[in-house]
This record gives structure tokens, sequence and C-alpha cells, in this order.
């Protein structure tokens, strides 16, 4: 011990009996790094850990929402109840009144919302509105790509099974409103094609989800098939070319 | 001028009367009246005839099923509705079926 070490070096030794460290940290060296290939590192998992994960499944962040600053200035025309019906909205105008390119973007753009009372007013607001929206809902498909996009790229659960019903129910609410989004397939189709796969092996046990309609594999199938049956003839290899491990379910 | 003020309030009374129900059954199981009874009562009415009497206007329907589409609650706001069902089987029995 040197004559400045006057204090045993604690900082080490862990007090907690929960704690654990993460495996890459014990390991020392992640795989794939300068030093992972350097001579004397051995390439057992003593040595070199296993790399670090890419983290294409996991949930990230949604930064703050213009759906959020809009309700919370009371922009929207609808109106705020605290009762127990609470599965409707109350719109203090007609929606046939209102200007789609400006509300229908917005709504969507709440789709981001994991919190009540947004995420159940832009759920529910783009739901009343594509209902009954008819032929003004075709042109703002551009604008309406965005949020879509941003959505889905958070990656959260929850927030990806509301937007593929919400996208459902899209393709289904006008005429020529499947066509229109073939040539945007390029920005919603990715994270379709990561999760698709994403079921729960649960070998011969119940998956809740399932009766829940919360499964992501199965409402990225629905939504794909969904996307193929309205989206014309062009809309198949479209589709594929996206999502390679798609087969149609018009063509066989 | 008489005959005309007496009109009125025959017409009025006479409203009064149909608008006033005999009697009331809940409903066991969902069916179309169901449907519509659950749709009114959500919007604050009793039914279409107490709508009609409130609001004085027709009532907006989808044109395949002839489900209500939007109702205007007495404090001026829209409910929209779907195109298909939607009293939950738990609301069945809270929806009340009128008889005039």
């Amino acid at each position: 011990m040197s004559l400045f070490e006057t204090r045993p070096d604690n900082s080490k030794k862990s007090f907690g009996y929960g704690k654990k460290t993460p495996p890459t940290e014990v390991k020392g060296k992640n795989a794939f790094t300068t030093m992972a290939y350097m001579k004397n590192a051995k390439p057992s998992l003593e040595q070199v850990g296993k790399p670090q994960a890419a983290g294409a499944f996991k949930p990230r962040p949604a930064g703050p929402t213009a759906f959020r600053k809009f309700y919370e200035r009371g922009d929207f025309p609808i109106a705020l109840e605290h009762d127990t019906k609470g599965n409707k909205i109350a719109w203090k105008v007609e929606i046939e009144k209102l200007d789609y390119h400006h509300y229908l973007p917005l709504f969507f753009d709440g789709l981001c919302e994991t919190t009540h009372p947004y995420e159940f007013f832009a759920r529910q607001g783009v739901h009343d509105m594509l209902e009954h929206g008819g032929s003004k809902i075709l042109p703002v498909i551009p604008q309406l790509i965005i949020p879509i996009k941003n959505a889905l790229n958070m990656r959260n659960i929850q927030v990806m099974c509301t937007t593929l019903k919400v996208l459902q129910h899209l393709v289904i609410s006008a005429d020529m409103v499947g066509e229109a989004l073939v040539p945007y397939y390029r920005q919603i189709l990715p994270i379709l094609n990561i999760f698709k796969n994403y079921n729960l092996n649960s070998g011969d046990g119940i998956d809740y989800s399932q009766q829940k309609r919360e499964n992501i594999g199965d409402l990225i199938q629905e939504t794909l098939e969904a996307f193929e049956r309205h989206g014309g003839e062009d809309a198949f290899i479209n589709i594929k070319y996206m999502v390679p491990t798609y087969e149609s379910c018009m063509l066989n | 001028m008489e005959i005309y003020i007496c009109c009125i309030q025959d017409v009025s009374v006479g409203m009064a009367a149909i608008a006033e129900p005999k009697s009331m059954t809940r409903a066991k199981q969902w069916s179309d009246e169901v449907e519509e009874a659950y749709r009114f009562q959500l919007a604050g009415y009793r039914d279409a005839i107490e709508y009609q009497i409130i609001q004085k206007k027709d009532i907006d329907r989808w044109p395949h099923n002839g489900y209500v589409k939007k109702l205007q609650r007495k404090d001026g706001c829209f409910y929209y509705f779907d195109k298909t069902r939607e009293c939950p089987e738990k609301d069945i029995n809270k929806c009340k079926l009128y008889v005039y």
C-alpha cells in the first residue's frame, strides 16, 4: 500500500443482495470491438462476451407531440367528460364540418401518446373521423404518413397495436385509400417487417394477447392482408419488396 | 284566434300524451331494438320519439342497416356511432325498452 492510499477502496464491493451487474460489463470485452480482436483475447466467454444487442425491438421514447399541445390548449372541438361512459367522444362541432387537412394529421400525431387522456382521445378521434370521413379522407393521406411512421418507429407494443388497428380501419374507410397508400409502403412497412414474427412462444400455454387482439405478429399479418386486398394490383409486389416473408393471401 | 290557441294546446297535449310510455322492460339479449335503445340512451334520451320531440329534426341513420349514425345531446354536443354493433354484452341489461 503506498503512502497516499490511506483508505481501502470499497467502491467495487457490492452491498446489495439483488444487485447484479449486466453480463456485458462482467465480461470486459465486447465482441467485435478492437479489444476483442487483440492477440491475447481468448475467444471464450470469459474474455470476450456477447456482442451488444442492436436494439431492433427496443422501445424508443417519443418526444412531446403536437396533439398534446393542441389538446392542452383546448384547440380540439371535443368536450371533456369525466363519467363512466368513457368510450365516446362528444364532438362540439359536426365531424362533417371539420377541416380534415388540419385535424386528421393532428389526431394521427396523437397515436404516439401512451398516457390517459391523450391516448384515448387520439385513438377515438381517429376512429370517429375515419368512420364518418368518407371522401374527405383520401386527399389527406400524404399528411398521415409521417405520424404513422413516427408511431410505428416507437416500437412500443401498445402504440403499435393501436396504430395497426388504425391502419386496418384506414384502408377500408373510403374508396381508393388502399391504393393511395401503396407509394408509402417504404415508410410504413420496415417496422412491420421487423416485428412480423414477434409472437410469444408459450408452448401449450394460453397466450391471452390473442384473445384481446393485442398479438403483434397476428396484427401485422392481418394488416398486410388488408393492404393487399385493398391496395390494387401493385400492392402485393410492393409489400413483398419490403416484407420478404409475406405470402399473398389472394394469389394462392 | 282563440280557436288557434286551442289547437296548439291540443297538439302539445297530444304530443305529451304520446311521449309518455306506458311501460318499460329491460333487455335480456341483444337485438336491433336493443341497439337502437342503447344509442339513444347513451346520448341522454329515452328513445327516438323523445329525441324527435326535443330536437325536432330527423335522425341520421346508416343507410345499409338503419342503425343510428349521429345524435345531438341535450347540451348541443354530437355523438357519432359506428356502422356495426356498439352495445357491449355487459350493458345489455341497462337498456330500457319502452312501450307506448
